[in-house]
């Protein structure tokens, strides 16, 4: 499952680490005698740029240690699961993993996954910025560094939203209303809903939050069948049924309706910044703004990142640690940060002039302090499906709101439990 | 050597090979099926037979047996019906058969992944050249979202099946068809035979082992296919269009249940096996 932070899902070149791992070996095994390490980095594809840039990295990182080699092997997000469970249940796992933060805890509960602490100086924990290392924290141990991380807000059309009456964009879901039936009026679709695949889930979650709602109560059972989700998803609904959004939302992967936003045929859309690099590279005449996910009764978004993790099996653990420690140096990360659209995770990014000085990226930036982070649970995976399955059934018009999410917070409770 | 170690000899590599193949991976799966297995695929304990009740449980598993069983009996009917007669054209003689084979046979090369996206890019709701044409003629007023419903969706979906199982079944019927002496039918039309009466009195019981083979075998295939579902739809939206393969693969992969996975995978198993028994029993039975 592709986790949240990713990019543009371009159909990517899925490697076998488990073949090719093998395969390395064989060839190495002569050069092992003379004391050569190899590493072996499994790393996801955010976008085309992914793939070329660690194995930049890889090569930096060899020159600078003669007798290191550096093995990147890139997969899809779509895949990824598939992979780690493969090498993991094979018991032949890479040295270094990207991974989805919320896979963490089970990982941690596997015991497949490095305690990072005795690694980690003040120092070298002080160039994090500490909102974005709390999720790879688990019971005070870090586990996780995080490589990638996203906030969301909402992307609106500048031309249809000033033709609307919202030259700045929809401050509250009443503003996104309204402005949306001025847009369906004048011909386009207002508000861009997606409904299908992965993150179906998410983009209800921005309205929940905004309604002041949760997912998970203190007991770690689910609460979005509270009032507030009621009502979040009462609000999906009503645009549903009166044509504020696309038609068809269950057909609307978020990709499509980013298309249909570079397409000028979208007025508004919630998604993360890389949308950004996409519009330059694909619609750079398209006039658009960005502003906070639209207010209910308070303002929210949804934050998340991606984490790098060491296998506790690894034989080269130093080594391991010394390709994090390079990796999370400033200019790797500026590149990293630039090429795939994410926000930066290190002070010294952010206070890079590229990033400092963007007001775009810098509207994602302001909105961290109220972000939810996905909540580190085992279980999560069948929760989201769970939720997925519930907005698409009351999208479709076979469920009312009430109905759909009770339905659903059953199934997600079971799924929490079984972790 | 002893005369009894022969045979064994002989279909000891076979043996050895589907030990290796079929039978340790079937045992693994068993053994996953009867355990909890954390998402990343570490077996944490034994749970006996808590998966498969769960699995039973499950409206989402109850809902995909019966899809499956529809898809199966749609696309294998579909195609059985739509290939036999394009079998009996192919049969003729005629100019230019030989280019009419190969295009009906071309499709076979193409990955049914492949098959799945290019039709799911004509169903699309904005842009694809279904609705264009749809429109264009007047049959719909305006575009339809194909995939966002189950109800449009699934229907698509087995059409995309039995496009894809039609080459592989003409082919089998054209090569039962070629296994058919000419001289019984000069004999019939000599009898006074119509093309009609040949054709159900004849060519229909003769080509009757094909057919038979030609269905059990797109039986075990469709029921078991996967691209065309998951790349469409991935089995929504609602779990709408799930069958039971796709289903597993989700439970698997997508939402790390591995345990769960397994015992679907089981389950399939036993049901594929049984539909295939007893429809080769009941032709058995009519044969006889």
């Amino acid at each position: 499952m592709k986790p949240g932070a990713h990019g543009s899902a371009q159909a990517g070149v899925r490697r076998r680490p488990l073949i090719a791992a093998a395969g390395s070996a064989l060839m190495l095994a002569p050069l092992a005698a003379r004391a050569a390490t190899s590493l072996h980095v499994t790393v996801a594809e955010y976008s085309n740029a992914t793939g070329p840039y660690f194995m930049q990295m890889a090569k930096e990182f060899e020159a600078a240690n003669p007798g290191v080699t550096v093995h990147i092997d890139v997969v899809s997000w779509d895949t990824l699961l598939q992979t780690l469970q493969t090498d993991i249940s094979g018991g032949v796992t890479p040295d270094l993993s990207i991974i989805g933060t919320r896979w963490l805890l089970t990982f941690v509960k596997d015991g497949v996954a490095e305690p990072l602490d005795h690694f980690m100086t003040p120092a070298f924990r002080d160039r994090f910025i500490g909102t974005f290392l709390e999720p790879g924290e688990i019971n005070g141990t870090v586990y996780g560094l995080p490589i990638a991380a996203s906030a969301r807000a909402m992307f609106y059309n500048t031309e249809m939203l000033t033709k609307a009456g919202f030259p700045d964009g929809p401050k509250t879901w009443d503003d996104v209303v309204a402005a949306s039936r001025k847009i369906k009026a004048a011909g386009g679709y207002g508000f861009g809903l997606q409904g299908k695949e992965i993150e179906t889930d998410v983009y209800w979650y921005y309205a929940l939050w905004s309604y002041g709602g949760e997912l998970i109560d203190k007991q770690g059972k689910a609460a979005f069948d509270s009032p507030a989700g009621i009502k979040a998803l009462t609000l999906y609904q009503m645009m549903v049924q009166q044509g504020l959004t696309q038609p068809g939302v269950t057909d609307y992967t978020r990709e499509d309706v980013q298309n249909l936003f570079k397409q000028g045929r979208v007025g508004m859309m919630i998604t993360a910044p890389f949308l950004i690099n996409q519009i330059a590279a694909e619609a750079p005449k398209l006039q658009y703004g960005i502003c906070p996910v639209p207010r209910g009764t308070t303002s929210a978004t949804y934050a998340v990142t991606d984490s790098i993790v060491m296998f506790g099996n690894s034989h080269a653990k130093d080594t391991a640690w010394k390709f994090l420690d390079f990796l999370f140096t400033k200019g790797p990360r500026v590149q990293f940060n630039k090429n795939e659209g994410f926000l930066p995770t290190i002070k010294a990014v952010a206070t890079d002039p590229y990033f400092a000085d963007n007001p775009r990226l810098q509207v994602f930036v302001k909105l961290l302090p109220v972000a939810q982070f996905a909540p580190t649970v085992p279980g999560w995976e069948g929760m989201a499906q769970a939720v997925v399955d519930a907005v698409q059934s009351v999208y479709l018009g076979k469920a009312t709101p009430q109905a759909a999410l009770k339905l659903a917070a059953e199934q997600a409770d079971r799924a929490l439990k079984q972790g | 050597m002893p005369r009894a170690a022969v045979p064994w000899l002989l279909i000891g590599p076979s043996l050895v090979l589907a030990v290796v193949v079929i039978f340790y991976p079937f045992v693994e799966i068993v053994d996953l099926s009867l355990h909890d297995v954390s998402p990343f695929g570490i077996v944490r304990g034994f749970v006996g037979l808590a998966n498969y009740a769960g699995a039973l449980a499950d409206p989402v598993f109850q809902g995909a047996v019966l899809r499956t069983l529809e898809w199966t009996a749609a696309v294998v009917g579909g195609t059985v019906l739509i290939s036999l007669p394009v079998a009996l054209v192919l049969a003729e003689d005629f100019h230019g058969r030989g280019i009419a084979r190969t295009l009906v046979l071309l499709p076979w090369s193409i990955s049914l992944a492949m098959a799945a996206i290019v039709w799911l890019w004509s169903f699309n709701g904005d842009y694809g050249m279904v609705n264009a044409v749809l429109q264009q003629v007047g049959l719909i007023a305006k575009p339809v979202q194909w995939m966002a419903r189950g109800s449009t969706a699934f229907p698509v979906e087995i059409g995309v099946g039995i496009l894809v199982s039609i080459p592989f079944t003409v082919t089998i019927l054209v090569g039962g068809l070629a296994s058919i002496p000419g001289e019984i039918y000069e004999a019939a039309r000599i009898d006074g035979a119509g093309p009609f009466a040949q054709f159900r009195w004849m060519t229909l019981p003769l080509l009757r082992p094909f057919v038979t083979i030609a269905v059990v075998l797109n039986m075990i295939y469709v029921f078991n296919s996967f691209p065309i579902i998951w790349v469409m739809t991935e089995g929504g939206p609602d779990n709408s269009t799930h069958i039971l393969v796709t289903y597993l693969y989700e439970l698997a992969f997508r939402i790390g249940q591995p345990g769960l996975a397994a015992a679907v995978s089981v389950a399939m198993l036993a049901i594929v096996s049984a539909i295939t028994m007893v429809y080769l029993r009941l032709e058995e039975r009519e044969a006889a």
